[in-house]
């Protein structure tokens, strides 16, 4: 039968064009949209409205009275990458670099997601370790801040287009020389890259320019060996390092390479216990000086002259300085430094050349060369010279300069004559950024072709000579970005690409096609041979006229100001990196914001706070609000808030670049302190980061820092808290190698002892351990405090940032810590770093108080979190001693079935980390945790399981650490520069943590172990190599 | 019980020359009619307040339990120093109705009713801590122990709040009983007098059938001492198991074993005060000077210096301890964070100090319990103290603990988290105004057991006859 066809239009009967038309919209006529600016009864049809609005608060109570929440279904691969297995993460070894740093790493990739850095343990150099800058760098990957395409003048373009456009403005230029202004260059292919385009381009060069220079250094190395290079240091070698002022363990030269060096000598064979000394001279509190044995503190402005009597004490000459303690520190770190000749290392963080000349006599004097200090191999990764960038501003701004192309430097930022460099920017015919973001440099350039995330990029490095690190993608590229070499390429009108370039480039050196891909898989490529240290022949002509350089030195001011980098931020590179931002500083726990260091003596009489009245101390700590301070030098003012922190120089205080960014380079770097490069100045041939004649006033006003650790030491009226964490000079520990034993035991005695202690110290029945107990030690002797495991803890485990209106209110989220704590005189105190995490007790507190068991002890000893279970009562977070435990205050990661609860509550930074793209760093196995509910260190449950999963597999018994083997490894034990933190099966007695507990146990102690909360984190106590002559000293 | 004897040197507890119709007019009369200008006034700000409340709730559930100033040391603040505090103020009502019962203390039945229906309304205040500082309490039921398809999942048994929830809806479901067995011949009383057909209805159904017959006397007189019989454990459980919230924890300054007496005495202490405070209003509002003599309030009065002085001792103990303990976490908690005023709290235990401890000793003087205008004030300042000391116990314990590191400091409460206390008070008086509008605040039929022998004119005729020589007496009965 045929199909009847019932029309209503003529339009539709014949299907006329105009009826097609129209068929296509739903509704004929436009929708009555309820506008926005008229309220809902004064809409067209405010009965529909008034349905609509009945309708979605009916639909909507019914969501927030939990009905199911919508199923998402995962699709599977219709053809499954070769080798993307889903749930199962591959490695690639590549390349950490920034600016000249280079670090190989491996990069953790989860179905196609670069989501964690872990240290490449085949490099020598690092041998596996990493710092929080490297450990962050992968959220920089998935920044938004970043640039996403070409621009010319600010608009988007091709690469076709800008690379016509600056073709054809290149061959405008004439005879104006193009300056290739690079930050320090460690790859030899890329600086082959730049040679043949300068080649193409007569006239044109390359300008080295470090924002931290180390052309201090550089200078004092040729004038007295006759190189312009920095040879390796090798603190492993020496018995007594004395450093003045170089912050080797948390920012200087190559932090995490010394860290593990350093640490060798500071962990402690408990049978022959000796240990290295370490002597600091500075003026601000910095991480390493927070780590030396004996730290003494002078003005800035003698830095020469410390150097100087250091030199002639060693020499066995007289020396001049004023202050008793500080001669009397000289003349005993010289009288060790002589003692070790041979095993002895003295370095400075000065970029002051007849300092750094000083520095080499006295290396040269001790014999160091050869020994702890190494000339056959030298550091390519700072090799900017000031002089040479400051010519180049003086030649832009005389029209001397055709065109700049950038890498990586930002001067408009970072150096202190700004104005001076953007006016010469000005007169420049084009400038072109290969810059990532839109920065205080790229903003002044007319083309800008973004470069790669080095996550993203082919590349090559080598950070010390003869030791090469690859860098390979790991990920498509996300945005329209180009790596600079390929421009580069290309506009040196080359055939090839740089992948391409560098594959021959590496083929013909590391013994063709097989060679180039091992040396891809590994990431490295090392000397055959490890190559024995030698020295360097010494000229001492130059040491004279340092000496009466210094002499001439002008005295400081009434007060001084250091510019110092922190661990976290550097020179700002890291400054849109909300995990960095977030990262408390390992010496004054703050986050957020810059600020002015000061003494607790300048709080005395600048701000009438005298921290020994515990009154005056309460004030000053339990309110955010700090005074503000203004800060004048070199004819700049600064009004920061202060922080007083115990270790400074009495007349310095210490302000911290890389603050003051804008928000072009990210919302988490917007508005967060101020910039203080402007206080640096030219001093003779090098960047000088003094300011010696400075003036500091009171300004009444008030300033909020986000601070993560108010109180600073464990000693109260009614006691020390020993119980909390144990610390004990060498000699004690010679005399009498039991003391923490029998501290411990004291503390125990009426719980059974020591010995009988878990069993008797409770009226619970005593529970077997068997199978797998995972266990944590970690080395208070090794612990530098740098804050790596704090990042890695962050990256491995979702913890999410939550903004420093949050942290302000104590709502930080960190699951790791890295408590600080001072003991002695506050004006000069001795500093402990105590790592504080979950304790996975195995009697733990939290347990029996959550009422719906949503937290629990697992079989293997860890104390586990059910998210789904937990209803947010806090009692187990209040319960816990160790405060460990972190709750979920607002829907920081936007997993909360509300929608909508986050605008006004979460600041732009939190909210910044739930968007799309930021998201991707998310380790898919582990629970993005939603608002109202706890969390906490979970000893890295994920990888436990993977681990066991692999040894499963392989149908053999979980190896944790037997011959240096791991199945499991935590990412915060993973991180760590100096092996600090020990992890696994303590059932095991071949496993690392059983023979660490076992060959250390007269140093092993638990945090509050009296509690008999049975924490399965234990400690080994820290030992300070003083002698008691200091000890008295320090009263 | 009105069979008993009462001596003449008690004072009447009902006051006036009383009859049962005098009795039945003066306490009823309110109910029928409209309510005054102040009544309106009462309930709208109560209204308010309660939708203020509502609103701050909706908040804290929405946004997250960062619309409340806790952090990262201080888990609980005002949320559970509210809950304990109305906890206790729900102590009174029951102790008054039950253990007074049990004593045969005859002066409970002026008191008893408005008492009872204020625990009442306090428990159901102090209910919706737990409840809303929880950080998902739209998984509340998770504290249920029921049957489930989870595992099955259950509840934790070693877990204080656990037995909090048992122990505080038992208490609620026994007092709802007990009130409302109480009021059940009253609503008939109202019930038998109401004049439109409505009245009728409803408060017919609330009298469930009374019919005043002797049976239903002998058996609502039964009830009531079984549930009396129920009820005095639960007066001294309830705040013995919200005392182990704390006590079963490792917290210094939480972890103390005197704690269950210590927060039972405190509990009475803070819900006499409460009954005080809110009696003298309802007696001088509803003229019920007669009912609620200063009889009462002296007696009420004792309770509160005795109790009082119950937590005062515990205060110098737990003190005393914190020095021979020689725990220096202890030590520190109660000389540095609270003994020590300058320390950031110090204000709180010094404010609970004066309002607990030291000024509610002025009830050893009788003139002082018998001023009305003292005992408001004093019970006002009990009041005060009690929110002290649970604050004090609270945020002082947890706000400086074990590590220095984790120090931190619970700052002024925000908004939304005064805006729930408020809230409560909010429901507290509203619930009050209606029950006091709806219900007779005062025991109808209790009064009139007692009136035969304390009631003043019958006490006054008795006594005449007892100073009656026995001659002359046994003349007259010869006639």
């Amino acid at each position: 039968m045929e199909q009847k066809k019932h029309w209503q239009s003529f339009g539709e009967l014949t299907n006329s064009e105009g009826y097609q038309e129209s068929a296509k919209d739903e509704f004929k006529e436009d929708l009555p949209v309820w506008e926005d600016d008229k309220g809902l009864f004064s809409a067209a049809t405010p009965r529909r409205d008034f349905l609509k609005y009945l309708g979605f608060s009916t639909a909507a109570a019914m969501v927030a009275a939990s009905c199911e929440v919508p199923v998402r279904k995962i699709i599977p691969f219709a053809n499954k990458p070769e080798d993307i297995i889903p749930g199962v993460a591959n490695y690639y070894a590549t390349t950490y670099i920034q600016d000249g740093e280079a670090v190989s790493v491996l990069a953790k990739v989860r179905d196609g997601r670069p989501i964690k850095l872990e240290g490449n343990e085949l490099s020598p150099i690092t041998q596996g370790g990493t710092s929080a800058r490297v450990q962050s760098s992968v959220l920089d990957l998935y920044d938004t801040a970043r640039l996403r395409f070409p621009t010319i003048d600010g608009k988007e373009t091709t690469f076709e287009n800008i690379d016509a456009e600056i073709s054809k403005a290149i061959n405008g230029l004439g005879n104006a020389p193009i300056v290739i202004l690079t930050t320090s260059i460690a790859s030899p292919s890329s600086k082959d890259v730049i040679n043949q385009f300068i080649a193409k381009h007569p006239g044109s060069r390359q300008v080295t320019y470090d924002a931290i220079s180390y052309s201090g250094m550089l200078l004092a190395n040729e004038a007295t060996y006759g190189k312009r290079a920095i040879p390796s240091y090798k603190f492993d070698n020496a018995k007594v390092i004395v450093s003045l002022g170089a912050d080797f363990l948390g920012t200087w030269l190559s932090p995490i390479e010394f860290a593990k060096q350093y640490a060798k000598n500071r962990k402690i064979n408990e049978k022959a216990p000796t240990l290295s000394k370490h002597y600091q001279f500075e003026s601000i509190a910095s991480l390493t000086g927070s780590n030396a044995d004996e730290r003494y503190l002078h003005r800035p402005s003698e830095t020469g002259a410390v150097a100087v009597a250091l030199l002639n004490a060693i020499n066995g000459q007289a020396i001049n300085l004023s202050d008793a303690a500080l001669k009397e520190g000289v003349k005993k770190a010289a009288a060790d430094l002589v003692a070790n000749k041979g095993n002895a290392l003295v370095v400075s963080g000065s970029n002051d050349v007849n300092v750094q000349i000083i520095v080499n006599a006295i290396n040269e004097a001790l014999q160091s060369g050869g020994k702890t200090i190494d000339w056959s191999s030298t550091y390519n990764t700072y090799q900017g010279i000031d002089t040479d960038f400051a010519r180049l501003v003086e030649d832009m701004n005389a029209g001397n300069v055709g065109a700049l192309l950038i890498v990586g430097a930002n001067p408009a930022y970072t150096w202190f004559d700004s104005a001076r460099f953007v006016a010469g920017m000005k007169k420049l015919k084009f400038a072109v950024s290969f810059n990532p973001k839109n920065d205080e440099t790229t903003q002044l350039c007319k083309y800008v072709i973004p470069n790669h995330h080095f996550l993203e990029s082919w590349g090559d490095a080598e950070p010390k000579t003869g030791y090469y690190s690859l860098m390979q993608p790991t990920i498509y590229p996300l945005f329209k970005t180009r790596q600079w070499q390929d421009s580069l390429l290309k506009w040196s009108g080359a055939s090839t690409d740089y992948l391409g370039y560098l594959k021959t480039f590496w083929t013909a050196k590391a013994g063709g096609e097989t060679g180039w891909d091992k040396a891809i898989q590994d990431g490295v490529l090392n000397p055959a041979t490890v190559p024995t240290p030698i020295g360097a022949a010494f000229n001492s002509g130059a040491v004279n006229g340092a000496l009466a350089a210094i002499a001439a030195y002008k005295k400081g001011g009434k007060v001084e100001v250091v510019l110092y980098q922190k661990v976290s931020m550097g020179a700002g590179q890291t400054a849109s990196n909300p995990w960095l931002q977030e990262m408390p500083d390992p010496v004054t726990r703050a986050t957020w914001d810059n600020y002015i260091m000061i003494s607790p003596a300048m709080a005395k009489t600048l701000l009438g706070i005298d921290l020994n009245i515990a009154r005056e101390a309460d004030n000053y700590e339990v309110t955010p609000a700090k005074p503000v301070v203004k800060v004048t030098a070199n004819g700049k003012s600064y009004s920061l808030p202060v922080l007083i922190i115990p270790g400074v120089h009495p007349d310095t205080v210490g302000i911290a670049l890389g603050y003051g960014r804008t928000k072009e380079i990210g919302k988490a770097a917007d508005g967060v302190g101020q910039n203080v490069f402007p206080l640096a100045s030219m001093s003779g041939a090098t960047l000088s980061f003094v300011a010696t004649d400075a003036t500091v006033e009171k300004t009444g006003a008030t300033y909020p820092v986000a601070l993560m650790q108010t109180h600073n030491v464990y000693t109260t009226p009614q006691g020390t808290r020993t119980e909390v964490m144990k610390e004990l000079t060498l000699k004690e520990f010679k005399k009498d190698p039991e003391e923490i034993r029998n501290d411990r035991q004291k503390e125990l005695a009426p719980f059974g002892g020591l010995k009988n202690f878990e069993k008797e110290g409770t009226i619970y029945p005593y529970y077997d351990k068997p199978g797998i107990h995972w266990g944590m030690n970690i080395d208070l002797n090794a612990c530098t405090g740098c804050g790596a495991c704090v990042i890695a803890c962050h990256a491995e485990n979702n913890v999410p940032v939550v903004g420093k209106p949050e942290v302000l209110r104590f709502h930080d989220m960190h699951w790791l810590r890295i408590d600080r704590y001072y003991s002695g005189n506050p004006d000069n105190p001795k500093v402990v770093f105590q790592p504080m995490m979950c304790q996975q007790c195995d009697n733990a507190p939290c347990e029996n108080v959550c009422p719906v068991g949503a937290t629990n002890h697992s079989s293997e000893g860890l104390n586990q979190m059910a998210y789904n279970r937990c209803i947010g009562t806090r009692y187990c977070a209040n319960n816990c001693p160790y405060k460990v435990r972190r709750f979920n205050w607002a829907d920081y990661t936007g997993a909360d079935s509300f929608p909508d609860n986050q605008r006004g509550i979460v600041n732009d930074v939190v909210l910044m980390m739930n968007d799309g793209l930021t998201r991707m760093v998310l380790n898919p196995d582990v629970t993005v945790r939603s608002r109202g509910v706890m969390e906490k260190c979970s000893f890295c449950v994920q990888r436990l399981q993977e681990g066991k999963l692999k040894a499963k597999k392989e149908s053999r018994p979980l190896i944790s650490g037997e011959d240096n083997k791991w199945d499991v490894k935590t990412a915060c034990q993973q991180a760590c520069p100096t092996d600090a933190i020990v992890f696994g099966n303590v059932n095991d007695s071949h496993s690392a943590i059983t023979i660490t507990r076992k060959e250390n146990e007269l140093r092993l102690f638990k945090s509050l172990e009296q509690l008999h909360v049975l924490p399965n984190v234990t400690y080994l106590a820290k030992v300070r190599n003083v002698d008691e002559v200091a000890e008295k000293a320090e009263g | 019980m009105h069979l008993k004897y009462e001596s003449q040197l008690r004072e009447p507890l009902v006051n006036g020359r009383k009859t049962y119709h005098d009795v039945t007019e003066e306490i009823i009369r309110p109910i029928e009619a409209k309510p005054g200008k102040l009544w309106y006034v009462g309930f709208y700000i109560a209204v308010a307040l309660l939708l203020f409340g509502v609103y701050s709730v909706y908040r804290d559930v929405t946004y997250g339990i960062g619309q409340w100033n806790l952090n990262k040391t201080v888990g609980w603040g005002w949320d559970i120093t509210n809950f304990v505090w109305w906890v206790g103020i729900g102590h009174a009502g029951t102790l008054i109705s039950a253990i007074l019962l049990l004593f045969r203390q005859g002066w409970r039945t002026g008191v008893n009713r408005a008492a009872e229906a204020m625990t009442i309304f306090a428990v159901m205040c102090a209910g919706q801590f737990p409840i809303f500082h929880m950080g998902r309490v739209w998984l509340a039921f998770f504290i249920m122990p029921y049957p489930n398809t989870r595992g099955p999942v259950w509840v934790n048994f070693n877990s204080p709040l656990l037995w909090d929830v048992f122990a505080i809806s038992t208490y609620f479901t026994v007092s709802v009983l007990f009130w409302y067995s109480g009021l059940i011949p009253d609503m008939a009383t109202v019930r038998d007098r109401a004049k439109t057909k409505l009245r009728k209805l409803l408060y017919g159904i609330a009298a469930f059938g009374w019919t005043g017959s002797t049976k239903h006397w002998q058996r609502i007189e039964s009830l009531s001492l079984v549930l009396a019989g129920l009820a005095t454990p639960l007066v001294l459980s309830v705040h013995t198991i919200v005392s182990t919230d704390f006590a079963t924890s490792v917290i210094p300054g939480w972890h103390t074993t005197i704690f269950p007496p210590y927060f039972v005495a405190g509990a009475v202490f803070s819900g006499f005060a409460m009954t005080q405070s809110l009696l003298l209003v309802v007696r001088k509002v509803y003229h019920l000077e007669d009912y609620i003599t200063i009889g009462h309030i002296e007696a009420m009065n004792k309770i509160i210096v005795l109790t009082g002085s119950i937590v005062g001792v515990a205060y110098l103990t737990e003190l005393f301890m914190g020095w021979y303990s020689q725990s220096k976490y202890e030590g520190y908690t109660f000389w540095y964070s609270r003994a020590n005023l300058f320390s950031p709290y110090g204000w709180s235990y010094w404010g609970m100090m004066t309002c607990n401890v030291l000024t509610p000793q002025i009830f050893w003087l009788r003139k002082a319990r018998r001023n009305l205008f003292i005992t408001f004030f004093i019970s006002v300042l009990v009041n005060v103290g009690m929110w002290f000391e649970r604050f004090v116990i609270i945020v002082t314990s947890i706000y400086r603990d074990y590590l220095p590191s984790s120090w931190s400091v619970y700052y002024s409460p925000t908004i939304w988290e005064i805006g729930f206390y408020l809230g409560t008070f909010g429901l507290f008086f509203t619930c009050f105004f209606l029950f006091s509008k709806y219900a007779p605040v005062i025991a109808v039929h209790e009064i009139k057991y007692v009136l035969k022998t304390t009631g003043e004119s019958y006490k006054n005729e008795m006594g005449a006859l007892e100073r009656e020589p026995v001659e002359e007496f046994a003349h007259e009965y010869a006639h």
